[in-house]
């Protein structure tokens, strides 16, 4: 019954040291663990990443034919226009209300009290669950994309672009996905936070239709928030002449997603 | 590196004047001062609430002290956080977030995590795994192990790789007698190995067996700290007549009524009635409890020497309050 001493942790020798690192051995470390996060993440979330990745296989195409029903026929130019920005709302609906439910979640079953009390940075944390929101949303936009391409008849001509439009705007809204779940306590009240959001995403966000429609005010606003310039940057990757004033869409995306992660690293790192 | 220049700071740990007082003005620890010797298996015992896991989060850093110091083998585990998760391992009294994941699956990435190869560990693993017997659910995801192997394969993750300081917060909650034998096994030999492990539990009896010293802690303030004999000395001439109440009717009031003048205290603990009397009383008191049983207001009775149990509950002075929170039916 007695096992392999050899086996087992013991002497002095082997206790675990405390270390003063470099600056490469503080690199080497923050990568290591991002990868065995990552790991872990994947492997806990595996049935939620899988069943996640089938909604978004199936939720771009179902947005743009259903869409489509509801517009009728449509010539190229707006067929076009709506493709590009449904295939952003399958994208940051993943980081916007996904995200901050499971992140709700998670922190009702102590899931980070017990990470956040193991020997790795926090940001690996953060960065290993932002890398699993990345691999779930991306699928909506190239399905979404192709089913657009079938259904309208028409071709998009995208550029190398379109990879940092895509993950800057992927990465946008999941951060602020995070720094919302880790920054109001109840989960209560993020589950209705992220409902009104996919409602004024879908309704009252310059993604699917040009800001022009809005009222005035309400277009201002959307010139400092994140969604009519995620449309904007992947519309610009993905189109000819359709997208204005791009440098500007990837400053205020990064903005959005440099004062996220702020805030989460505030929220989190911090020891009450 | 940020080894104490104070050489008055002894290896094991060390905590002087700790006190940590919520915003919302809680006071959840009051000057706390704790040595725990390199290698010691030490128990930390407290009712619910009397700050016992607010003191383990300021060792992890998950907490910071509103005043004090800890120090750990001469490191400050309070100026550099990251350096305490290092050093210690951590089993959380809650669930582990390891729903998902195989038993062999989770441990294997925590004891990577804390810094072993993945041969080492799961080497390792292999070996605690035995040793617990736990084997048959080595590849069962954890939504489907019961409470008891769930506790054993959270220990197992914070074992696996060595560490200075093992913190246990109730390692045997829900596990079966025979296993917690084992468990136990494990534990001693790990102190014997050289780690330092704190122990948090409100089970006394188990505490009793198995720490080679222990504190009590109470609203946040250590109230007596020694080995289990040093704890009992006080009443080490005092004997418990230990009551079974009969179910039902005025048994209660019967035995109340009826409590002789030899009696030093009662304590009650459910339909259980502790009754301290001096050894010099010990045949009074058996003739009263033969007394009590012939005319039915108990079923049965012992006579016994103080446990730490009731040391435990003088201390914490809540005996007729607790009503079995000391753990006393749990192996």
């Amino acid at each position: 019954m007695i096992g392999d001493s050899s086996a087992r942790p013991e002497g002095s020798r082997e206790l675990a040291q405390p270390v003063a690192k470099g600056e490469r051995g503080v690199i080497a470390h923050w990568l290591r663990s991002f990868w065995l996060l990552l790991q872990w993440e994947l492997r806990s979330l595996r049935l939620y990443v899988t069943l996640a990745v089938i909604v978004q296989i199936l939720l771009g195409p179902g947005m743009i034919v259903g869409y489509g029903y509801l517009i009728g026929d449509v010539d190229t130019f707006t067929a076009t226009y709506l493709s590009t920005g449904l295939g952003v709302v399958s994208m940051v609906t993943i980081g916007l209300v996904l995200a901050p439910q499971l992140v709700a979640q998670q922190k009702l079953t102590g899931t980070f009290d017990y990470m956040f009390s193991l020997p790795v940075p926090r940001t690996t944390t953060i960065a290993a669950a932002l890398a699993i929101n990345c691999l779930i949303a991306l699928p909506g936009l190239v399905f979404a994309l192709l089913a657009a391409s079938w259904h309208f008849d028409i071709t998009f001509e995208p550029s190398w672009t379109l990879v940092p439009a895509a993950l800057l705007t992927v990465l946008t809204a999941a951060s602020i996905g995070f720094a919302m779940a880790h920054a109001i306590p109840s989960p209560q009240i993020v589950g209705l936070i992220t409902q009104i959001l996919i409602f004024g995403l879908l309704l009252f966000s310059p993604i699917n239709f040009p800001p022009e429609r809005l009222p005035s005010w309400l277009a201002s606003v959307h010139e400092w928030l994140p969604f009519y310039h995620s449309a904007n940057a992947v519309r610009s990757s993905l189109t000819e002449g359709m997208a204005t004033e791009v440098g500007r869409s990837f400053v205020v995306l990064a903005a959005w997603a440099v004062a996220s992660w702020i805030v989460t690293a505030l929220v989190v790192g911090r020891r009450r | 590196m940020e080894m104490a220049n104070d050489l008055s700071i002894r290896s094991g740990l060390e905590i002087r004047d700790l006190t940590k007082r919520y915003r919302s003005g809680a006071l959840a620890n009051a000057a706390i001062d704790l040595h725990v010797e390199r290698g010691e298996v030490f128990g930390l015992l407290g009712p619910n609430g009397a700050g016992k896991t607010t003191l383990v989060k300021q060792l992890i850093g998950l907490l910071s002290p509103t005043s004090g110091s800890i120090h750990l083998d001469g490191v400050d585990l309070v100026a550099f956080p990251d350096q305490a998760r290092r050093l210690c391992a951590y089993l959380p009294q809650g669930a582990l977030p390891i729903d998902a994941l195989e038993m062999t699956e989770a441990i294997e990435l925590v004891g990577r995590i804390r810094g072993g190869s993945r041969d080492d560990v799961i080497r390792r693993a292999n070996s605690l795994i035995e040793d617990l017997e736990i084997g048959e659910w080595r590849h069962t995801p954890g939504h489907r192990l019961s409470g008891g192997v769930k506790r054993l394969c959270g220990f197992v993750m914070a074992a696996v790789w060595p560490s200075r300081l093992l913190i246990l917060d109730e390692p045997t909650n829900d596990v079966d007698p025979l296993r917690r034998r084992l468990l136990w096994r494990e534990i001693r030999r790990l102190g014997d190995a050289g780690t330092t492990i704190l122990l948090v539990t409100h089970n006394v009896l188990e505490a009793e067996q198995s720490v080679d010293r222990l504190a009590v802690i109470d609203q946040g303030v250590i109230k007596a700290c020694g080995t289990s004999a040093e704890l009992k000395a006080p009443s080490r001439d005092s004997l418990r007549l230990e009551l079974h109440l009969a179910l039902g009717g005025d048994a209660k009031t019967r035995v109340l009524d009826s409590v002789p003048h030899f009696v030093a205290d009662v304590a009650t603990l459910g339909h259980r009635r502790h009754v301290f009397v001096s050894q010099e009383a010990a045949a009074e008191a058996i003739r009263w409890a033969q007394e009590l049983s012939a005319s039915g207001a108990i079923e049965e009775y012992s006579l016994s020497a103080s446990s730490l149990e009731d040391v435990y509950l003088a201390i914490i002075g809540r005996s007729d309050a607790l009503d079995g929170a000391a753990g006393g039916e749990s192996s």
